[in-house]
């Protein structure tokens, strides 16, 4: 199942502000019956949270190989320590600053092997995107997917910061502003504000692009 | 969908001011584009870049990594991190430390393979695990050394049974 596909509605109704969005109590329910051997919990826990790291992976543009080994390295860990984590409500957040921290590692050991701290060299941007858009038929939906994927060009061309930032709020289903402190190392009250700002931003720029 | 269109009637009836002043007043109307925007924003990211299947399934088969009995021996010290570079060393090996109560695992990571030293020195039992699945199997002799001829590949772990005890180190990238 991919959550996120499908908007969340209580979301969409108070778009701003935001907050908890993922239950944390059901997160830590989860985490304990996970403990407790219950395989179904952690499957739940993979399934809601897999987004939240992936986006934290993409956040910090590594390589498809080295995003994928940051993102298992994640999870391997996530499952070894699964009993001994102290507040396992906060699960999304060990996630995020797991990742984040392997993620820096990474880059550390790229920049010490290539011998450069050129960030255009790190900057190996995902391959084209590849739409899914043989499974849309209809002229309107070619249009939509259409659209997403114009959104998607003029996301990927932000700044480094706002494109960063938005990668990991927009994961599905949205990450709770700790979580995103976790991941990115912004601290929590600067989030909303660095929010607008970079979706302001990326408005303007559909604009000119002339993309509704 | 239906947001799609939502936002498409808000821009008709307010197409002037939205497009010559993105920044100025609405602010109601602006918070509203602001959600909507982001909401576009993690459809598209889940469209065209959602989590690989392969990695979600991975994860889903990490539980069996969950393993009660073991000790955990923490990373205490990586070359990566602690370690000043040294100027032409092109290829330092990694070096790692970990632990696990008065257990020291010592292990370098070369191109060539591992090899590690177990402190105090005691024989040991050591599967190098890569994931979910079955690892391969080293042993420590009774100094405590052991190595492995293959270097670990992605993410891996060391799984040891000495002296009646069960230690693993923490997952880490080689």
């Amino acid at each position: 199942m991919r959550a996120g596909t499908v908007p969340s509605a209580a979301y969409h109704d108070m778009p701003y502000p935001r907050g908890e969005i993922v239950d944390r109590a059901e997160v830590g329910a989860l985490v304990q019956s996970a403990v407790d051997g219950d395989a179904a919990a952690w499957k739940a826990l993979v399934e809601g949270l897999s987004p939240l790291v992936w986006s934290v992976v993409r956040a910090h543009r590594l390589s498809d190989a080295d995003g994928h080994e940051v993102y298992q390295t994640v999870w391997f860990r996530f499952a070894q320590h699964l009993g001994r984590i102290r507040e396992p409500g906060k699960a999304g957040s060990w996630l995020a600053s797991t990742a984040r921290n392997e993620c820096l590692k990474t880059l550390r050991s790229l920049s010490r092997l290539t011998v450069t701290d050129d960030p255009r060299l790190l900057d190996r941007v995902s391959e084209e995107s590849t739409p899914e858009q043989s499974l849309l038929d209809s002229e309107e939906a070619a249009a939509q997917s259409e659209r997403i994927r114009r959104l998607w060009q003029e996301f990927e061309k932000l700044g480094d910061r706002c494109r960063q930032l938005l990668r990991v709020l927009i994961a599905s289903p949205p990450p709770s502003y700790q979580e995103v402190s976790a991941a990115l190392g912004v601290a929590v009250g600067s989030i909303g504000p660095l929010r607008q700002r970079c979706l302001r931003r990326l408005r303007a720029r559909l604009d000119a692009r002339g993309t509704t | 969908m239906s947001d799609h269109k939502d936002r498409r009637n808000r821009q008709d009836h307010q197409e002037g001011s939205y497009d010559d002043e993105p920044d100025e007043g609405l602010l109601d109307e602006g918070l509203l584009d602001e959600g909507r925007l982001e909401q576009e924003l993690r459809q598209a990211a889940a469209i065209l870049d959602p989590v690989p299947d392969q990695l979600l399934q991975l994860a889903v088969e990490a539980y069996a990594l969950h393993d009660l009995d073991a000790r955990i021996a923490e990373l205490t010290f990586d070359s990566l991190v602690d370690a000043i570079p040294v100027r032409g060393a092109t290829d330092p090996p990694r070096m790692l430390t970990f632990q696990a109560g008065d257990l020291t695992v010592d292990v370098e990571v070369t191109g060539d393979g591992l090899m590690g030293q177990l402190l105090p020195p005691q024989p040991a039992r050591i599967e190098v695990l890569g994931g979910p699945r079955a690892g391969a199997a080293l042993t420590a002799d009774d100094l405590g050394r052991f190595t492995g001829d293959a270097p670990p590949s992605g993410p891996f772990a060391l799984r040891l049974r000495a002296g009646g005890e069960l230690v693993v180190t923490q997952w880490m990238r080689a």
